[in-house]
């Protein structure tokens, strides 16, 4: 039986997942006289209420976990914490943006359905511990992006490499998950059985977050796929949250976070400075989105291996703003690939007098994917840069390294595509109402969030000291105002001093 | 430096300012905050119509920006004048904690003292000049809106960097900064050299920040937060540090690596020639004042730690004085104006640097402002030089004079040969580090991205596919 603090909360997650379920079944059989934009939104603002709906009953409620339906191989069926409900309405938002900004050409009523099924999964998988129920998500979640993307023309190359991989990765996922049921390793007196699981289900998180030497379909995927494709599949990162909840909470582990993970997180800096490296170098602006997002996924995870709630905090957050920001750099970018054509980065394209308005928010989505101040990517900078350095110094130059590879590769990215001459008689493209209010609400949410990050990163490090097992320590609360109690007077260097 | 009691109670501000410590430091704190906030809300009012597509016109935007910098200004002038009745004793000025994680705390403290607040005075009131001449200048310019709205996003930075109290709002004013300088130098888009220019420049700045990111992580390992006030005690630039001389050498090098991109020493100095691609009052305020002082501003606040570092302070004299060698005679075979008073700058910056290293501080403060002033002054008129010169040729006569004696006369004719030919080519600094470093380095990065493509292709391309595709390719090889 549900308490009474727990009704709500099913309800709107019901709601949560519902809306896009229903809308994917109405566009899907076409039975929207309107076009499937219009139920497309409602729906995903309806999911997008609902999931904030969560968080605030989450933050403002009891904070205790929701766990109901049967419990197996170490999670629930329906799981809700901290994370999912900071997670939920990012993937609503997400989803949300791309509908939103979606160009009319490749809104039509199965890729809407897919758009709104990938959503809907995305949500539930979001909001389950279950290990089973995990694998089905996986398959699902893959499935629309391989039909979306084969179905592009000349998104063949891109389809096979992708089904490739992800066969790969949820053969994996399945044999390894059923063997680490079968044998748990979280329990006392876990054999053999239950590690070679786990370490397959590294592999399948391996493969899926696209970390190297399996991140070759991230590149491909974004050259070769509709944005809105490549964004759902990459942006919310499903593997990253498989991996927390298979992987923390190991007994075998001391500090709670499963030997894998942490191998893993050795694999992630790689990637996260080889990607970076390679956005550098890349000929096109796909391929430039494709090597940044794998780069900073492979930061995610390079981060959830921290020992320190720091640097788990810092991946939750990089997990945020980077997806974000991503999310709108991409959706410029594909506003622009709609005008305009592909995009060399080989020479400087001229399109800043064509498109003012989709440089602005290019550049300032750009920045914000590498640590603008005054964006949540700086708070997760800063939090991911002390976490590493503070742990092992090699990690924590492997980040900055990676940092600073992308700003440079970004900053390339937009002096390539809007500077140079342009042509004097091209046309100016004026941005839609649709498309200038998705990207303000989206930049403004990444600003908000930079701004005043302490309700995000207090909820963020409640969660994540859930996930390690430690007592969640509250820091003391936050203020804005100005002291006026402290001055020439007050002993420098007295910790107590500084305190609001 | 304080002001003689009989003075104060002659003026009735001070003597009202000076009654109590607690009134002091409120308005002191409400003032520092204004410096702040007044720029930072022209950016938004300035910023935010544009980005919605409904621009300012150039007479409110001009008006809005210059009132800001105004009040900035007087705001700055009048904390001064606080601050001198307290004999410039730091005043810190906390506005919260921005986020806490574990014991990482990252604070919004700002200061009040003998450093920033002359600098912010300064600076505010060049910027204010500068908005002054750019309204006129850049008239009718396609990017008008956005020049100023670059220079409230700089002016935000600059305040926000001089007035830090802790590495982490230190290290997002310099941020602010790098960014606006390098879209200023960009400014002009359509240009491809301004494109590589702004590239360059940004380029430079990332790696150099790397020095600044570490040095701010170190400083909270070393003492637990990035405050200042926990890392030296003391009046500046009497300060003394309070952290061990280990820590104490690596901050201080890392602040130098840091500085050495800003500011644009041996060898990191090769963007700033190019970077006078930006319109004139950019290039005045940047690399004529604000921006390649900013460097030298790091150090001056950190000197308690460089005093602890023997190390870095050797360091620091070396590139400054390697710097200034080698821009005077870079500078001196320059054939455009600008080219030459951007060396000008690099080689007065250079002997800034050796001067903070050799721990004459205030001596270098003086050095900072005057500079800026005389340069950006050259800078903003030298668009009119050739006018100026017609204007005394006409006024004289005829020709001004013969070329001034130069001390490199001294030297044998086939040295002076070797050192035009080093001048020439810049001091062999871009063809080292493009060739050895950045060349080869991007060569492979090159290649492993097409070896990327060529595998992603292979495994998406069916067996049969890519026999057909082999086949194919074999027989037009044949018929060729």
């Amino acid at each position: 039986m549900l308490d009474g603090h727990e009704i709500p909360l099913v309800a709107a997650l019901t709601a949560a997942i519902a809306a896009p379920l229903a809308a994917a079944f109405h566009v899907g059989r076409g039975g929207s006289q309107a076009g499937p934009r219009t139920p497309a939104i409602v729906s995903l603002l309806v999911s997008l209420v609902a999931s904030l709906t969560i968080t605030r009953a989450w933050m403002s409620g009891s904070e205790v976990t929701l766990e109901l339906g049967q419990r197996l191989g170490g999670g629930y069926l329906v799981h809700v914490d901290g994370l999912t409900a900071v997670l939920l309405p990012f993937v609503a938002l997400v989803e949300l943006a791309i509908v939103m900004m979606a160009p009319k050409r490749f809104l039509d009523g199965p890729a809407t359905a897919r758009i709104l099924l990938g959503a809907a999964t995305t949500l539930a998988l979001f909001s389950t511990a279950h290990p089973l129920v995990l694998i089905v998500a996986w398959v699902v979640t893959a499935l629309p992006t391989w039909w979306s993307t084969r179905a592009t023309p000349g998104g063949q190359i891109a389809a096979r490499v992708y089904a490739i991989i992800m066969t790969m990765a949820v053969a994996s996922m399945t044999v390894g998950t059923l063997m680490m049921i079968a044998d748990p390793p979280w329990e006392a007196g876990g054999g053999a059985v239950g590690a070679c699981g786990g370490w397959l289900v590294a592999l399948a998180v391996l493969v899926r977050k696209g970390i190297v030497p399996f991140h070759s379909w991230y590149p491909a995927l974004f050259r070769g796929a509709p944005m809105s494709t490549a964004l759902a599949a990459t942006v919310p990162q499903i593997a990253s949250y498989t991996a927390v909840r298979l992987f923390f909470g190991h007994a075998d582990h001391g500090d709670g976070v499963g030997e894998e993970l942490i191998l893993l997180s050795q694999l992630a800096l790689l990637t996260a400075t080889y990607g970076a490296a390679l956005a550098l170098v890349q000929r096109d602006l796909r391929g430039l989105i494709g090597t940044l997002a794998m780069s900073q996924s492979a930061l995610v995870l390079a981060g959830l291996a921290g020992k320190l709630p720091m640097e788990l905090n810092g991946a939750f957050c990089t997990w945020i703003s980077s997806g974000l920001a991503l999310t709108g750099l991409g959706l410029v970018g594909w506003a622009l690939e709609s005008r305009a054509g592909p995009l060399s980065l080989e020479t400087p394209q001229g399109r800043f007098a064509d498109a003012p308005l989709l440089a602005a928010f290019f550049l300032l989505f750009g920045l914000a994917t590498i640590g603008l101040p005054g964006t949540l990517s700086f708070v997760a900078d800063d939090l991911l840069v002390s976490g590493s350095l503070d742990e092992q110094l090699h990690a924590g130059l492997l980040v900055i390294a990676a940092t600073v590879l992308s700003a440079i590769a970004v900053m390339r990215a937009w002096l390539m595509v809007f500077g140079g001459p342009s042509s004097v008689d091209g046309p100016r493209h004026h941005v839609l109402p649709r498309e200038r209010i998705t990207l303000t609400a989206l930049f403004a949410t990444i600003v908000l969030l930079g701004l005043w990050p302490a309700p995000l990163v207090r909820e963020l490090e409640r969660a994540g000291s859930e996930l390690l097992g430690v007592p969640f320590e509250a820091p003391a609360p936050v203020g804005h105002g100005v002291d006026h109690g402290r001055g020439a007077a007050g002993p420098p260097g007295d910790p107590s001093a500084a305190a609001p | 430096m304080t002001i003689p009691g009989a003075i104060v109670p002659a003026c009735p501000l001070l003597g009202f300012f000076g009654a109590t410590s607690a009134s002091a430091h409120a308005i002191v704190a409400t003032l520092v905050v204004l410096q702040l906030a007044a720029p930072a809300l022209t950016l938004v009012l300035v910023g935010l119509p544009a980005l919605l597509d409904r621009p300012l016109s150039e007479r409110a935007t001009t008006r809005l920006v210059g009132s800001a910098f105004t009040v900035a200004f007087l705001a700055g002038l009048t904390t001064l004048m606080v601050l001198s009745t307290r004999g410039f004793a730091p005043e810190q000025v906390h506005l919260g904690t921005w986020f806490s994680v574990g014991h990482h705390d990252a604070t919004i403290d700002l200061v009040a003292d003998g450093l920033s607040v002359p600098y912010v005075c300064f600076s505010t009131g060049l910027c204010a000049l500068v908005n002054a001449f750019a309204g006129k200048y850049l008239h009718r310019e396609p990017g008008f809106t956005r020049f100023f709205v670059l220079l409230a996003l700089f002016g935000t930075g600059m305040n926000l960097m001089v007035l830090a109290g802790s590495i982490d709002v230190l290290f997002a004013g310099w941020e602010f900064l790098g960014i606006s300088s390098t879209m200023l130098i960009g400014f002009f888009h359509e240009r491809t050299n301004a494109l590589k220019a702004a590239l360059r420049a940004f380029t430079t700045y990332r790696i150099c920040d790397v020095g600044l990111l570490a040095a701010g992580v170190m400083i909270h390992r070393a003492v637990g937060s990035g405050d200042f006030e926990r890392l030296f005690g003391g009046v500046w630039p009497n300060a003394n540090s309070l952290v061990s001389p280990g820590s104490a050498t690596l901050v201080s090098l890392l602040l130098v690596f840091a500085a050495m991109g800003k500011s644009a020493q041996v060898p990191f100095s090769n963007w700033l020639p190019r970077a006078m691609e930006g319109p004139t009052p950019s290039s005045a305020i940047f690399y004529g004042a604000l921006s390649i002082h900013a460097g030298a501003y790091v150090l001056l606040r950190c000197e308690a730690l460089l005093d602890a570092a023997p190390l870095a302070r050797f360091v620091l004299v070396v590139i400054g004085v390697s710097t200034a060698v080698h821009a005077a005679l870079v500078g001196r075979v320059q054939t455009d104006l600008k080219s030459m008073l951007a060396y000008a700058s690099m080689t007065q910056s250079g002997i800034i640097f050796a001067e903070v290293g050799l721990g004459f501080r205030v001596v270098a403060l003086v050095h900072i402002v005057s500079h800026a002033i005389l340069r950006s002054l050259q800078i903003l008129r030298s668009p009119s030089a050739l006018h100026d010169r017609h204007e005394l040729e006409a006024a004289l006569g005829g020709h001004p004079g013969a070329a001034s004696w130069s001390i490199v006369r001294l030297l044998p004719e086939s040295a002076q040969a070797w050192l035009y030919r080093v001048a020439l080519d810049r001091g062999f600094e871009e063809m080292v580090l493009s060739r050895f470093v950045v060349g080869p380095v991007w060569r492979f990065l090159e290649w492993l991205g097409a070896a990327e493509l060529r595998w992603i292709d292979w495994l998406g391309t069916r067996p049969e596919d890519r026999a057909r595709d082999l086949v194919e390719r074999r027989m037009h090889g044949r018929s060729r």
